[in-house]
């Protein structure tokens, strides 16, 4: 194994953009998100122990954390998690063409389509909660629908969702 | 099934989504969790819809930081030789969390667990898929007491990892491993704190005959802790590359 410095150099290195990149695609802020990925590091240095190797893999588990710390931020500075704008985008960005992302895995390309294929309000949804950290009763404010039909378009959304991947193993980096 | 608040599979599973994406009000995660305990069906789809939440986050794009980010974050983390030598092993154990994550892990066993990074749950469901043939998993025990965990992964480039939870002791112990043909081989050592909690990995010689334990012993030679793993999982190692992250 490798000293300290080395393999702390090597570490972030590795997973720096992946972490930045969850962070700005929440909050939007460069600023902000770059001391939520920070925070991240920081969070991923203190609590190795709570790695979950059966959640996926390190990947996954900063992409988490950094998600956390984004939701967390949002909620702190925002009244509202997403402008309208910001929602648009991001709903374009995640089922944008796979050609785009080349070198994106092919579960990640079919979870892509996926998302592509839901009705809008369901995709809408599932990126306000999934994404933004939305509670369904936000993401029925945000809609101006009734609370119920919130809760079933994230729960339609990410049933359909988790069918697509369903035969196929997420990709462990 | 029905637990003690009432709460139903089937209304567990109207909001099975919202735990998974995280964002169940506060005031429903109580009794969600209480049933998710109860009950394994319930749990192995929450944990299907938790995967299916970590990959969504997939889509959204890396971008890179701004220049000089790597070496702040090294600066908060403290970059002072002095200080990151207090580090190595936290970092030894990040990094042999990666080497098991290139490594493909999937630890079979236990069961919901609720932690928190940042304020809100994060889940641990049971596997519901078969656990990864290489990884060989076993408790450490010590007087009759469970003292913490050990993994072993005999694939490509093998490695063992601990994680020590000793009440009572403290200060260096050697970490010697075990295999069927009745060989042993040092390890390593590595330091418990005042508490008796400590780790350590690192890569062990591959060899012909399967691991079948561990021991850790105090710096006066005695026994302090023993893991062993279930004869049936244990496989040769394979003399490959080393894994990369």
């Amino acid at each position: 194994m490798a000293g300290d410095p080395e393999i702390a150099a090597a570490f972030v290195r590795r997973f720096q953009s992946r972490v930045f990149g969850v962070a700005i695609g929440v909050v939007g802020d460069a600023q902000l998100a770059e001391d939520i990925a920070q925070q991240t590091f920081e969070q991923a240095y203190r609590h190795a122990q709570v790695y979950d190797p059966r959640r996926g893999s390190v990947r996954t588990w900063l992409s988490a954390i950094a998600h956390n710390q984004a939701i967390d931020a949002l909620r702190a500075h925002k009244a509202t998690p997403v402008a309208p704008a910001d929602l648009e985008d991001m709903v374009e960005t995640v089922t944008d063409t796979p050609e785009r992302y080349a070198l994106t895995a092919e579960a990640a390309v079919e979870l892509r389509r996926a998302v592509a294929a839901l009705p809008r309000d369901q995709a809408r949804a599932v990126v306000m909660a999934g994404i933004y950290g939305m509670t369904a009763q936000q993401v029925a404010d945000f809609e101006k629908v009734p609370l119920g039909t919130a809760k079933t378009r994230i729960r339609a959304a990410t049933g359909k969702l988790r069918a697509s991947l369903a035969t196929r193993q997420v990709d462990h980096d | 099934m029905t637990d003690d608040r009432g709460l139903s599979c089937a209304q567990l599973q109207e909001i099975s989504a919202e735990i998974a994406l995280g964002v169940l009000p506060a005031d429903e995660q109580a009794a969600a969790m209480a049933h998710l305990e109860r009950c394994p069906a319930c749990g192995a789809r929450v944990h299907e819809l938790a995967l299916t939440a970590d990959a969504l986050l997939e889509l959204v794009p890396d971008s890179e930081p701004p220049t000089g980010f790597e070496g702040r974050v090294l600066e908060r983390l403290g970059s002072t030789p002095a200080r990151r030598a207090t580090h190595r092993e936290r970092w030894r154990r990040v990094a042999l969390a990666t080497a098991a994550a290139a490594a493909g892990l999937a630890l079979g066993g236990g069961g919901w667990v609720l932690g928190s990074l940042s304020g809100r749950p994060v889940l641990a469901a049971p596997i519901t898929s078969p656990a990864q043939p290489h990884v060989l998993t076993a408790q450490l025990t010590g007087g009759g007491h469970p003292m913490g965990q050990a993994f072993a992964y005999t694939g490509t480039s093998p490695w063992m990892y601990l994680s020590v939870d000793a009440d009572g002791h403290s200060g260096t112990v050697q970490c010697r491993l075990q295999r069927a043909d009745g060989s042993t081989v040092v390890l390593g050592a590595f330091t418990l704190d005042g508490d008796g909690y400590g780790h350590w990995g690192g890569p062990y010689p591959a060899g012909a005959a399967p691991v079948t334990g561990v021991r850790l012993l105090a710096a006066n030679g005695s026994p302090l802790a023993t893991a062993t793993f279930v004869a049936s999982q244990a496989l040769p190692e394979h003399r490959q590359q080393p894994a990369v992250w």
